[in-house]
This record gives structure tokens, C-alpha cells and sequence, in this order.
């Protein structure tokens, strides 16, 4: 029996080999091959840009590309190539990632597919298994894939980290980071640094307590775990009255970026809770909405920077940090780049954590300034009321989690804000494991059209504004930027477009039908840059005719 | 067997729930639901259940649900959300804390029974149908004009309170779709009408006569915006008592689920 089953096996095996060659010889192009992605091709991503290795591109998570093929004068040539249906209706937020020819699109809820590059065609796909009491509070939302070797690392709404072979779909690890029936969950792309995977943890409107965990990639065992509120013997404990550094949030939903000369890891940490009922728990809430510098070997934290000490509005710093080298006031400063929900934009020395500038880049009401070292000055009157009050940012903030991107030719920073308001509501709560514990709410007080929503080009040396293209509603998807010197990205009423890095103006779009609410990638293949971004729940890629 | 057990055993509690009317609807349990579905729901429904552009999650106020026309239904999608959306349940809940939840979202959509009208509605339908002048503009059960809402269901979508701010105060609450556009030409002339739908690159308006027309942002001159409404106030035209009349009747268009 065996025999046969190896017979019938071989038998396959050859009749697709000789298929395989029939298309090769057909389409006259190579088969794509995956080669094996070592750790040094992660650190030099930017020196392959025919592949987009991780969630945002590079580890500097400039989302900056140096293929130029489609540039300012040809963009407008741009066609659809592929498209690839996501068979779960939700709103993808997946940003795929592309290995020499092989695309790795993550889906809702917690799924992953592999495709060809050129033709969006399926190699395999691992469906995870989920429970039926999951505590998700935003969808069931899944962002990418991070990969080491021929193994893929994603995140999963049951709050596990799985591993998976990249060749075969295959099961290789399955690590469970915390209990999902408390409230956690993740949605965010994994971090490859060295032979570690960095994973975050989601769940802050359930009171978690929340953590940035390493695990070694062979074998799935945690190898540190840095609790973003620290516990009753650090100092910084203090920050939280009472008790309410248990249940206070602070979590890591979203990609950091990782710098290896400092070896360094950068991560943004969210809201502290509950949400809005400040109250509970006064203090600075450290180490919530902020940013977090975290030795890689050993999950140490080396320095932080608070952007929204005792934030009351929902204004998670669940940003992705954008690393470059500028000069600034004649000197090359390491510095990070960082557009926060709670209206400012900042530039931080990234090896010290010095503020170095700080200011508004969408509407706000809640600050008169920032101070020196870059804490927020608040305005009287702007908290939480129980009859309501109108703040500006709102709750989704002057941005959200929606990658920003910087491009080294223009050195100008992109970010898509939103200059809304809402009204903020406080109310007591208590906390009940596995239940939301927000402690407030808000509600929208004009009709969304009202607001103003554009992307915005920031000079990083100042904050100031460069140029901004306006767009009707508003967006909510993320941005890449090209050594074409484009920037593209999208509408939430399904516009895909390309702008002019320099200018700001439009120089392409497309209907794409539905929401883009991820970010766009670029890539190449047989020397055809492509670009691809998600829409709805169909992930489309366009090339030149 | 233990799962085939286990399996009939759920199947056996949801057609309870499937034959059952809210067990959970006194008034502490309105506020209950109200205090689950606030810290529960709110974050995409809004914490007045009146929906979110953003979310995409729908208004909860009308009575109407796309996806439930039972109370029984409606506890099911609390519980078990929409499958194939990003509608998810609170299924961890205990039934009763559902059916609370259940019980508040019934409670925003307003019992007519409960409702002190001053008007009559028989003389609303007249006036509306001649001295206020409405079909000129909106449609009701399939007649009537284009330039303003549509009324078939709107005793579903506002309260008497509202239905009177809107005869006497138009431009209090004026939705981006009844803003108006004037649209200046490359060459000069001008097109004003209904902001049907504006994007970045493209809008479309429905003028006075209602045609239909499309304008791509990049071939027109200019485009100017007003956010006040078309509809003059019922004050210049109607008594007091006609407005109340006026409302009793646009009240009684309700579509009971």
C-alpha cells in the first residue's frame, strides 16, 4: 500500500514538474523560486526591493521603496494585473508581504494564503483554528506576516503566535502568549530580530495588562516578555493609583521597527484603562501611549517617551516608528519619526529618547503646547464629562494606526490625518475579567463629511506642513512612498492613488470599490515593478501596460 | 457523543430562544443593556447607537435590522454576531445580560403608544399633501419629488420632538446628502443642485429639475458649498397647530417590525 501511495505520489510529482515546464517555456519566465530569508536579508531588505520582506518593508519601517520603474511620468499607465478575493467578507487590513515571486496575504480572521507575485494564483493556505468566545473589540482583523528562513510568524485572534512552513502551509509551531477569554487577542505582523520574533498583544478596552514578547523562531518558547505597566517593585509603578495598574492597558497592537546598530527595538504602546474614566487611575499611567526603546537580546526597557501622560481620550501611541539619520541644527542625529494620535507630530533622538521636535499636525484642541521636553501642556475643560464634551482629535485621532511613510529623497515625512471632533463621555465601571472596561464612550457630533481629512507631507527637521492633499470623506489607509518619488494610497470610499512626493499633487487613481483600510506594498517580478494594496476584502495589484 | 450531546444540547437553547419573547424587559433591565451595550457595542455603534461612518456599523435606533425582524433574532445576533461581517457577538455573556442588551436596543426605537401627540394626523396627511407644499420635493410611498428625503419610513428615523425641529429649524441637522453645490465650468456656466455624492477626485448633484449630473473635480473650475438646507421653515408658512398636525402624521409613517 505504501509502495502504491509513493507510486501514485512520484506519478504526481512528475506530472506537475512537466506542467510546471509547459508554463515555464509558454510564458518564457523562471518558475518563482523561494529562497531561504536569513537574517541578513532581512537587515539589508532595502537592498532587494523586488521583495517586501516585512510589514513595513524595511526595518527602519520607512515604507520607502527604491524601485523606480513607475515614476512621475508613467504612474498614470498604471492597470490592474491581479486580483485575489479573500473568501471571509470583513475588511482586510493585511499587508502582504513578497518573498522572490511568493506573496503571503494574511485574511480574516486569522488565515494566510500563499500566492504567486505575478498572478495572484494560490500555492496553499492555513485556516487557523479559532475558539467561539473570542474578546475582540474592532474587528476580526488580521495585519501580516513576518518571516525568518522558510518560516512565517503571524499573530492570531486567540491571542497565540503560530509559525508556519512558507513552502507547504504546514502547522511547525503554535505558542499561546496569554488567555483570550481575559480579553487578549492579536492582530499585528510580527517583528523578525535575529533569531527572535517580537510580537505584541491587543486587548486594551478589556483591562489587560499589557506586554511586548520575544520568542525564539525554531522552537516557539518565549525567550522575554517586557510588561508595558511595570509591577509594584519599579518606581514607575507609581504612576497608577492603587490597584489600577492591573488592569491598565498599555497594549502593543501594532508593528515596531528595530534599529541594529543600537540593536534596539522600537514599539508604541496604547491607551491606558479603562479608556476614558481617567479617575480610576491618576497618574502618567507609564508606560502607556508611548514610546518604548527595548534591548533585543534581553526585552530590557532602555529608555521610553510618554507622549499622552493620563490620556483620557482613547489616544493610543499605536504608531509604527520611522527610523532615519538626519541633520538637524548642523549635527546628524539618529532620530524616529512619530505622527501621534493625539494631534502631534514628534522627532525623537532615538538613541536617548531626547525630544527634539514637537507639533500639531491636525486639529486639536485639548493642549495649549508642548512643553520643553515635549509633554503635553493641557488645556482647562477638555476632559471626559458625563453630560459629554466636544475634544478634537477624536477617539480615531489626528491619525491612527495607519502606516505613515518617509522618503529619503525628499526627506519629507507623509501621514494621513483627520481633523475631527467628537464628544467624550466618562462613566464608572467596574472591571469584570473578560469584559470591556472603557469606563466612557463617545459619539460623533457632526455628520463625518464635515471634517477635514488629507495626506500630509511634514518636513521632520520642523514638523512643518509641506503640502497636503485633501480628500473627501476622509482616509483611513496607510502610505508608501517610492524612489519614483511617489506616495500612494487610499480613500475609505475605495479610491487607490498615487501623488507627487514633492508637491502633493495627483498624478493617478483608480476605483477600487470598497475601503482601503491597509497599506500599500511594491514589489517586482521578472522586472515588472508591481504595486499591490488591499480594498474591501480583495487584494488588488497594479502594474504598468 | 459527548459533542454530539453537547451539540443538540445548544441547538435545544437556541430554539428556545428562537420561540421566546424577551424575558429581560423591565426597566432595570433597559439599563442594564444599556450599560453592556454602551461598554460593549458602543465603540462601533456609537455610544447613542446611531451608527459610524467609520465602522460601518449600522443605526440601531430605526426598530429596523437588516439582519433580525424578531426580538429572538435579535438576541441571536448579540449573541453570535453576523457571520461573514465584522458583526461580532458577546456570546461569553450570560443569556440574560444579552437579552438585557436585547431590551435596549428595543428601547431606543419608540413605542407610538407611549407618544403624547398634540396633533392630528389626519389633517397632517392634508396639509401635507396641500397647503405645506411637501410632495413638491420629497417622495412618500413612491410619489412625489426628488429635491429632499425621502419620508416613506421617517417616523422610524426621528422622533416627534426632531420631526418638529426639523419643520421649524431646517438647517439644525442637515445631512451632507441635502447639502447644496454650485459647480462653476471650465468655461464659465454654472450648474447649482443636491450634493448626491462628493469624493477626492469626482462629485455628483441632482439639479432643480432633477437631472442627474457627474463632474470630475480636475475639468471644473471651482465648486462652492452650502451646508444650509433647501427646505424653508414650516414657521413661514404653517400655525403652530399645523406643525403639530404636520408631525402626528409624518410620526404615523412608521413601519412597525
Amino acid at each position: 500500500m505504501r509502495h502504491l501511495a509513493f507510486a501514485f505520489a512520484l506519478f504526481s510529482f512528475v506530472r506537475m514538474a512537466a506542467g510546471q515546464e509547459q508554463e515555464t517555456s509558454r510564458e518564457n519566465q523562471p518558475t518563482p523560486a523561494l529562497k531561504p530569508v536569513t537574517w541578513e536579508r532581512l537587515l539589508n531588505a532595502a537592498n532587494e526591493p523586488e521583495n517586501w520582506l516585512m510589514y513595513s518593508g524595511t526595518l527602519d519601517s520607512q515604507r520607502f521603496s527604491r524601485l523606480d520603474q513607475v515614476d512621475k511620468q508613467n504612474v498614470s499607465n498604471l492597470e490592474l494585473k491581479w486580483a485575489y478575493q479573500i473568501p471571509e467578507i470583513d475588511r482586510a487590513e493585511t499587508v502582504p508581504i513578497v518573498v522572490d515571486g511568493v506573496m503571503f496575504i494574511t485574511e480574516s480572521p486569522s488565515n494566510v494564503v500563499a500566492v504567486d507575485a505575478s498572478t495572484g494564483r494560490p500555492y496553499w493556505r492555513y485556516d487557523h483554528e479559532l475558539p467561539d468566545d473570542l474578546r475582540i473589540c474592532c474587528g476580526r482583523n488580521n495585519r501580516g506576516v513576518a518571516i525568518l528562513g522558510e518560516t512565517l510568524f503571524m499573530s492570531t485572534l486567540d491571542a497565540h503566535i503560530v509559525a508556519i512552513d512558507a513552502r507547504s502551509g504546514s502547522l511547525k509551531w503554535n505558542t499561546e502568549t496569554a488567555d483570550h477569554r481575559a480579553g487578549y487577542s492579536k492582530t499585528a505582523a510580527p517583528m523578525v530580530v535575529k533569531d527572535l520574533v517580537i510580537t505584541g498583544i491587543a486587548g486594551g478596552e478589556y483591562g489587560i495588562r499589557g506586554f511586548l514578547d520575544a520568542y525564539h523562531a525554531d522552537s516557539g518558547e518565549r525567550a522575554w516578555r517586557l510588561n508595558t505597566i511595570p509591577g509594584p517593585d519599579h518606581p514607575d509603578n507609581r504612576t497608577w493609583a492603587g490597584d489600577s495598574w492591573r488592569t491598565g492597558g498599555a497594549a502593543t497592537w501594532i508593528t515596531g521597527a528595530y534599529d541594529p546598530d543600537l540593536d534596539l527595538i522600537y514599539w508604541g504602546t496604547g491607551n491606558p484603562g479603562p479608556d476614558w474614566n481617567g479617575e480610576v487611575r491618576m497618574g502618567d499611567n507609564l508606560y502607556s501611549d508611548s514610546a518604548l526603546a527595548v534591548n533585543a537580546d534581553s526585552g530590557e526597557l532602555e529608555w521610553y517617551f510618554q507622549f499622552t501622560p493620563w490620556d483620557v481620550h482613547d489616544w493610543d501611541a499605536i504608531q509604527v516608528p520611522i527610523l532615519a539619520d538626519l541633520e538637524l541644527n548642523g549635527e546628524m542625529r539618529k532620530v524616529m519619526m512619530w505622527a501621534n494620535r493625539n494631534a502631534f507630530y514628534y522627532t525623537l533622538d532615538r538613541e536617548t529618547g531626547e525630544f527634539l521636535v514637537g507639533t500639531p499636525y491636525a486639529k486639536q484642541t485639548w493642549a495649549e503646547g508642548l512643553d520643553e521636553k515635549g509633554r503635553p501642556i493641557r488645556r482647562a475643560g477638555k476632559l471626559p464629562t458625563p453630560e459629554g464634551n466636544v475634544v478634537s482629535p477624536s477617539i480615531g485621532g489626528g491619525t491612527n494606526w495607519w502606516s505613515a511613510a518617509y522618503s529619503p529623497r525628499t526627506e519629507l515625512y507623509y501621514v494621513n490625518a483627520y481633523d475631527g471632533e467628537q464628544e467624550f463621555f466618562i462613566r464608572e465601571q467596574e472591571y469584570r475579567e473578560g469584559e470591556q472596561f472603557t469606563g466612557g464612550g463617545a459619539q460623533n457630533v457632526k455628520p463625518g463629511d464635515t471634517y477635514k481629512s488629507a495626506i500630509r507631507a511634514l518636513d521632520p527637521r520642523t514638523g512643518d506642513l509641506r503640502w497636503e492633499f485633501e480628500i473627501k470623506p476622509r482616509s483611513t489607509s496607510g502610505l508608501l512612498a517610492t524612489a519614483g518619488d511617489l506616495v500612494f494610497g487610499g480613500t475609505v470610499d475605495g479610491y487607490f492613488f498615487a501623488l507627487d512626493a514633492a508637491t502633493g499633487e495627483e498624478l493617478w487613481h483608480i476605483g477600487v470599490g470598497a475601503r482601503v483600510h491597509s497599506a500599500p506594498l511594491t514589489y517586482s517580478v521578472n522586472g515588472e515593478q508591481l504595486i499591490t494594496v488591499a480594498a474591501g476584502n480583495v487584494v488588488f495589484t497594479f502594474g504598468l501596460d | 457523543m459527548y459533542r454530539n450531546l453537547l451539540l443538540g444540547l445548544l441547538m435545544g437553547i437556541a430554539g428556545q430562544a428562537e420561540a421566546q419573547k424577551n424575558p429581560f424587559d423591565t426597566r432595570i433591565d433597559v439599563r442594564m443593556g444599556q450599560r453592556v451595550f454602551r461598554a460593549e457595542c458602543g465603540r462601533c455603534h456609537g455610544r447613542d447607537a446611531k451608527g459610524n461612518d467609520e465602522t460601518g456599523a449600522p443605526d440601531l435606533t430605526t426598530g429596523s435590522f437588516s439582519a433580525a425582524s424578531t426580538e429572538a433574532k435579535l438576541f441571536e445576533v448579540v449573541r453570535d454576531g453576523i457571520p461573514g461581517t465584522t458583526m461580532i457577538g458577546i456570546g461569553w455573556a450570560p443569556d440574560e445580560t444579552i437579552w438585557q442588551v436585547v431590551a435596549y436596543i428595543d428601547s431606543l426605537n419608540l413605542n407610538p403608544d407611549d407618544v403624547d401627540l398634540p396633533g392630528s394626523a389626519d389633517q397632517g396627511q392634508k396639509l401635507y399633501n396641500g397647503k405645506g407644499n411637501c410632495t413638491s420635493c420629497h417622495m412618500l410611498g413612491g410619489s412625489g419629488g426628488r429635491l429632499g428625503p425621502d419620508l416613506s419610513t421617517v417616523g422610524n428615523r426621528r422622533d416627534p420632538d426632531e420631526l418638529k425641529e426639523d419643520l421649524l429649524e431646517p438647517n439644525e441637522t442637515v445631512l451632507p446628502r441635502w447639502w447644496t453645490m454650485r459647480i462653476t465650468r471650465a468655461d464659465g456656466s454654472v450648474t447649482e443642485g443636491l450634493r448626491m455624492n462628493e469624493d477626492t477626485f469626482t462629485l455628483r448633484i441632482m439639479d432643480k429639475e432633477e437631472n442627474l449630473w457627474h463632474f470630475s473635480k480636475s475639468q471644473i473650475r471651482s465648486s462652492k458649498r452650502t451646508e444650509t438646507s433647501t427646505m424653508p421653515s414650516a414657521s413661514e408658512t404653517l400655525t403652530m397647530s399645523e406643525v403639530d398636525d404636520l408631525v402626528a402624521y409624518l410620526f404615523s409613517l412608521r413601519k412597525e417590525s
